[in-house]
């Protein structure tokens, strides 16, 4: 056996996960040198600056043509750049809202911003992954660091018992999948997914019932890890039991990475076997997960827990998108998905392209929206609070427009953007994905799909009902204000605001981020 | 077209927004400053679009003032405004309400002064925004943004009950709107092929219109018309109704229509004084006006069969109106019920496709906006004075308020369409051309227009005997209450305040043309688009084909919306 040669410039498409794990390994380092009074106020700053760094490395690699890396074990493609991109977007502004939350509770280290990146560099390196066990241990690298930051604060029993919850699940779902992926293996002897597509369909004459058996576990794997519905109990629980930024990270980037993931995986196993059968499975779990998290959400008076169900929510839209890239020629599927007449027709690729990119845009603009909102809610929570269960009430929201305007209309901002409505960031995000999926044919699944987010309107106006029309409560406490929180909320309501009205460079560098290596 | 003129439009749409920009950065306690620098805003908007009312040439060419620049181009959308006769008059009638809404509520908002102004003015930019989009996806852009200062509006300033009737006001609105989301991509996708496709209206709609026209002629059918329906023809023949629908929902609750106007009483007593005005004057023609530009004009073939169906509810929703008018005790509720019969003059008209019907709807939309806008405003007034809605706390009050009870007394006459009034051409007009439609014949039975003709008089009847029976309770008799023994009249603020709104009264009842003039070409087209889909019609295509600008830039090559010369266009008369 000879090792592979690998030359520097092999490793240039990874610069976005090596900066990560350098920023990584230098807040572990430095945190070593540090008294337990020591100023800590760079590592923030320092973890901003990475991911700034990555995603910006990550912008310039979206124009470098789509090719294989690191010896077939991963691609390099626009699409993989762009999430990338989110995922950076994701961590800097997690980031930026841990400050004030970690100084409250004495619980600043560097092990938390080194974490995040750990966690973020699996995400950024499980979006390039072709290979399945490659895609295995990036999978693991970022639960493992999620885990840890789920139960960071050690005290009381709700971090201890989401983090429990979480990795028991997760390991539970990574089992699943590895064990989908075993099967895959043994019907086509490879685990490289470009090597796949050749020996699969042979295997689907051979042995349809572990070819499917495989595909139908890896698809459930993954569904644990987005939080479809009926694999989102875990879902609530956890982002309730977490740091908020660590939800916030979980929601956005850990969702956006395993969706990326999930989307390589299927794309290039839809090109083997039967493309109907990908199809079913993401129209179906797109239905059971746009309604049952919309609905579920509804109740909620805990605006965290809400938030969680509404990211499930979110996960339907996006598996809606998911579903559009599955469908070969419009109407000959399923009648009850959408009349055949109805559609755009476009030429596959294009109507695939497009898919891509409304998925792509619409994790970016669920980033902006759900981080800012769960930066919003750590600026509102106690500590106090928290084993009583009402630090995330809406009662806290209540007045907020006559304390602290700016940040009422922040949220305010956020909420109708995770809605839908116009002008913001969601709502363009939301119509890229609906017109997908109508130019795909699937015109029952989006009516669903606008019908359950109009539902899903009602519980984010509850929250600006409670910022703008209910009066201060008696002795409410004061707000704090750290200048990261604001940072962080200033970045992602002008994101959200401006972004809904300009379309600025995003949508250049979207036009470009609809290229999946292989197609 | 100087540099000026194409920016007119942009110019009134965005101004308000300017000086909300202005506004944020003045210090919340100076509410004097506040208001000041909102009623300039508003007033500096109106000359401009007074001036573009002015622009407007009504023998020119459909759209006017246009332009356009290329944005979100990935979502097949481009920033494309403009205006017709219509538009132009229902955008007089939006900048003409702005100061005025301003002044009405300098007392009656008494807290969060700096953001109640804001959202006025955020509001006035959606609402110009909606009336001069050109394309189809920046219109219901504008048309769900309105939605978010409307729904502050009525839930931060409104009465008791007002959180339940602010979301109750936007999820209605928004359940409806979504589907109509749904129906726009599809027509997108289906309007043209791969690679050319466009948001745009005239895109859309010019797309639409060969297949539109195969479907009217195989439906009016010699033999053999039928059988060469093209792709879309098909599609069109199969969905159309639904797409139509979907629109029509959306537009139907704006309206809004009968049995979908549940929400509207709840939103207009609850909310204040402004926002009753601006959504009773305004945001209510968003629907009508809808239905005029959009859903009939794409969906003519669609539009034939459904017609009686509307017309029904229309006309029910006239009469149900009026005599949910006869059952109130809330002053402000009978306002609110009344618009629902006036809304059904505006929809009956629309669907009669007469020449008649059609520019006394538009009419009507003007004066509806005029007087109930006005009778919101004054019973605003009343109210601050006495903080009931309920007719049995007054009585009297002519002898005590002498000026206002003159002015609200000009504005009920506007309201019952007493001749000399705008009101009365609106109704008389809209009456006159249900009768002299073929409403009845789409039905099923000639003699059926009459029946529609008789219950739209009735309601006009009815609506006399409940507005003069309230301002008999209101203001005529004895004195019942002590409180009211001293309430003072009018003060200047607020003879100011109506003044204009009497004036508009009596110009526009006594010399309509200027108005209708500008209204007429609009009328002319909208009529030939509807007739489209009228089995057998004639229809001028010069008129039915929609000409716009198109993108200046790398796209225009590709444009499906690319001008045809109107020779070349087919002529499908039979």
């Amino acid at each position: 056996m000879t090792l592979p040669s690998l030359s520097l410039a092999d490793f240039f498409p990874l610069l976005p996960a090596i900066l990560m794990v350098v920023g990584a390994c230098i807040l572990l380092l430095s945190e070593v040198f540090l008294s337990a009074t020591s100023s800590r106020a760079y590592q923030a700053v320092l973890t901003v600056v990475t991911s700034v760094a990555a995603g910006a490395v990550a912008v310039a690699m979206m124009f470098e043509p789509p090719r294989e890396v690191m010896l077939g074990f991963g691609v390099l493609d626009p699409f993989s750049s762009f999430l990338t991109f989110v995922v950076s977007v994701c961590v800097g502004l997690a980031a930026l809202s841990s400050v004030g939350f970690l100084r409250n509770r004495g619980a600043e280290r560097g092990e938390f911003y080194a974490l995040m990146l750990f966690a973020s560099a699996g995400m950024s390196l499980l979006a390039m992954s072709n290979e399945l066990i490659t895609l295995f241990v990036n999978i693991e690298v970022l639960s493992i660091a999620t885990y840890a930051l789920t139960a960071y604060l050690r005290r009381g029993t709700r971090p201890s018992e989401a983090g429990f919850k979480y990795f028991i699940l997760g390991a539970f779902s990574s089992a699943v999948l590895l064990y989908g992926a075993a099967l895959l293996y043994g019907a086509t002897g490879t685990t490289n997914l470009s090597a796949m597509v050749g020996p699969l369909g042979g295997a689907m004459q051979a042995q349809p019932a572990l070819v499917y058996t495989g595909v139908v576990l890896v698809g459930a794997g993954f569904a644990f890890k987005i939080a479809a519905v009926p694999f989102h109990m875990w879902t609530p629980d956890v982002y309730e039991g977490a740091p908020s930024p660590v939800s916030a990270l979980m929601s956005a980037g850990v969702k956006a990475a395993a969706f990326a993931a999930m989307v390589r995986v299927f794309f290039t196993l839809g090109q083997g076997i039967d493309p109907r059968l990908p199809l079913a499975l993401f129209s179906a779990l797109a239905f059971l997960t746009m309604v049952g998290g919309n609905l579920l959400a509804i109740p909620q008076r805990n605006v965290k827990r809400m938030l969680a169900y509404s990211s499930i929510a979110h996960a339907g839209y996006l598996l809606l998108g998911v579903a559009a890239l599955f469908v070969t020629a419009p109407g000959e599927q399923f009648r009850l998905l959408g009349p055949s007449e109805l559609t755009g027709g476009s030429p596959l690729d294009l109507a695939r392209a497009g898919a891509l990119r409304g998925i792509l845009y619409y994790l970016l603009a669920y980033t902006f929206s759900a981080v800012g909102a769960f930066a919003m809610v750590s600026a509102l929570e106690r500590r106090e609070d928290e084993e009583k269960g009402t630090a995330w009430d809406l009662e806290r929201f209540s007045g907020l427009a006559q304390r602290r305007p700016g940040w009422a209309f922040a949220m305010a901002a956020f909420m109708l953007s995770l809605g839908g409505i116009p002008p913001t960031i969601g709502f363009m995000s939301k119509l890229l994905i609906f017109q997908s999926a109508v130019d795909a044919g699937l015109i029952g699944l989006t009516i669903v799909a606008v019908l359950s987010s109009a539902a899903g309107v009602y519980y984010y106006l509850r929250v600006v009902v409670y910022m703008f029309m209910r009066p201060v409560p008696e002795g409410a406490q004061v707000l704090e204000r750290n200048w990261g929180t604001e940072l962080a909320l200033v970045v992602s309501t002008a994101a959200v605001v401006v972004l809904g009205i300009i379309p600025g460079p995003i949508t250049a560098w979207l036009e470009q981020a609809g290229t999946l290596f292989g197609r | 077209m100087s540099f000026f003129d194409n920016h007119l439009l942009n110019l009134v749409v965005f101004l308000p927004l300017l000086f909300a920009a202005l506004v944020l950065v003045l210090p919340a306690s100076e509410a004097g400053q506040i208001r000041t620098v909102t009623l300039i805003g508003m007033l500096v908007d109106a000359v401009f679009g007074v001036w573009a009312y002015m622009r407007y040439v009504p023998g020119g060419p459909e759209f006017q003032l246009e332009y356009r620049v290329p944005w979100f181009e990935m979502f097949g959308t481009s920033y494309h405004i403009g205006v017709d006769g219509l538009a132009v008059s229902l955008l007089l009638l939006t900048v003409f309400l702005g100061p005025l809404v301003v002044m009405a509520s300098t007392t009656y908002i008494s807290h969060r002064i700096k953001e109640f102004h804001l959202a006025l003015l955020v509001l006035q930019t959606t609402m110009l925004g909606a009336l001069v989009s050109l394309d189809v996806l920046l219109f219901y852009i504008f048309f769900e943004a309105m939605l978010i200062p409307m729904y502050l509006m009525v839930g931060v300033w409104g009465a008791e009950d007002r959180q339940m009737a602010a979301v109750k006001f936007f999820l209605y609105t928004l359940a409806g709107s979504l589907l109509m989301l749904v129906a726009i991509i599809a027509v997108y996708f289906i309007s043209a092929p791969a690679g050319s496709r466009s948001f745009d209206y005239a895109a859309i709609y010019n797309g639409l219109l060969d297949a539109n026209r195969q479907l009217s002629a195989c439906a009016a059918g010699p033999e053999g018309a039928c059988d060469s329906l093209t792709g879309l023809a098909r599609t069109l023949y199969t969905w159309g109704p639904w797409l139509f629908g979907a629109f029509a929902l959306a537009f139907a609750i704006k309206v809004p229509m009968w049995p979908v106007h549940t929400w509207l009483p709840d939103a207009h007593v609850q909310a204040p004084v402004a926002g009753s005005m601006i959504l009773a004057g305004v945001m209510l023609k968003m629907g009508t006006f809808g239905f005029w530009r959009f859903a009939i004009p794409f969906f003519p073939v669609a539009t034939q069969g459904a017609r009686p169906f509307l017309a029904v509810l229309s006309v029910i929703g006239i009469v149900y109106g009026a005599l949910m008018c006869l059952a109130q005790r809330d002053i402000k509720k009978l306002i609110a019920y009344s618009s629902v019969s006036h809304l059904g003059y505006c929809m009956l008209g629309i669907l009669a496709v007469t020449a008649e019907g059609a520019t006394g709807s538009a009419y009507q939309m003007l004066n509806h906006g005029v007087s109930t806008g006005a009778l919101f405003l004054l019973f605003g007034f009343l109210y601050e004075r006495r903080h009931t809605r309920l007719m049995a706390d007054f009585g009297g009050i002519a002898k005590v308020m002498p000026m206002f009870t003159t002015a609200f007394l000009i504005i009920t006459f506007s309201s019952v369409a007493v001749p000399g009034t705008n009101g009365f051409i609106g109704e008389f007009l809209v009456l006159l051309g249900t009768f002299k439609s073929d409403l009845g014949a789409a039905a099923g039975n000639v003699h059926l227009t009459a029946v529609f003709g008789a219950f739209a008089t009735l309601g006009v009847i009815l609506g006399a005997a409940y507005m003069l029976w309230m301002v008999q309770k209101v203001f005529f008799g004895g004195l019942t209450h002590r409180e009211n023994q001293h309430l003072p009249d009018l003060s200047l603020r607020e003879g100011v305040t109506v003044l204009p709104f009497l004036i508009l009264v009596l110009v526009m009842g006594l010399m309509p043309q200027p108005f209708l003039d500008r209204i007429n070409p609009s009328t002319e087209r909208f009529l030939a688009r509807a007739r489209v889909g009228t089995p057998g019609a004639t229809v001028d295509p010069s008129q039915v084909r929609v000409e716009v600008m198109s993108l200046p830039s790398k796209q225009t090559a590709a444009a499906p919306s690319a001008p045809v010369p109107l020779a070349a266009v087919p002529s499908t008369r039979q």
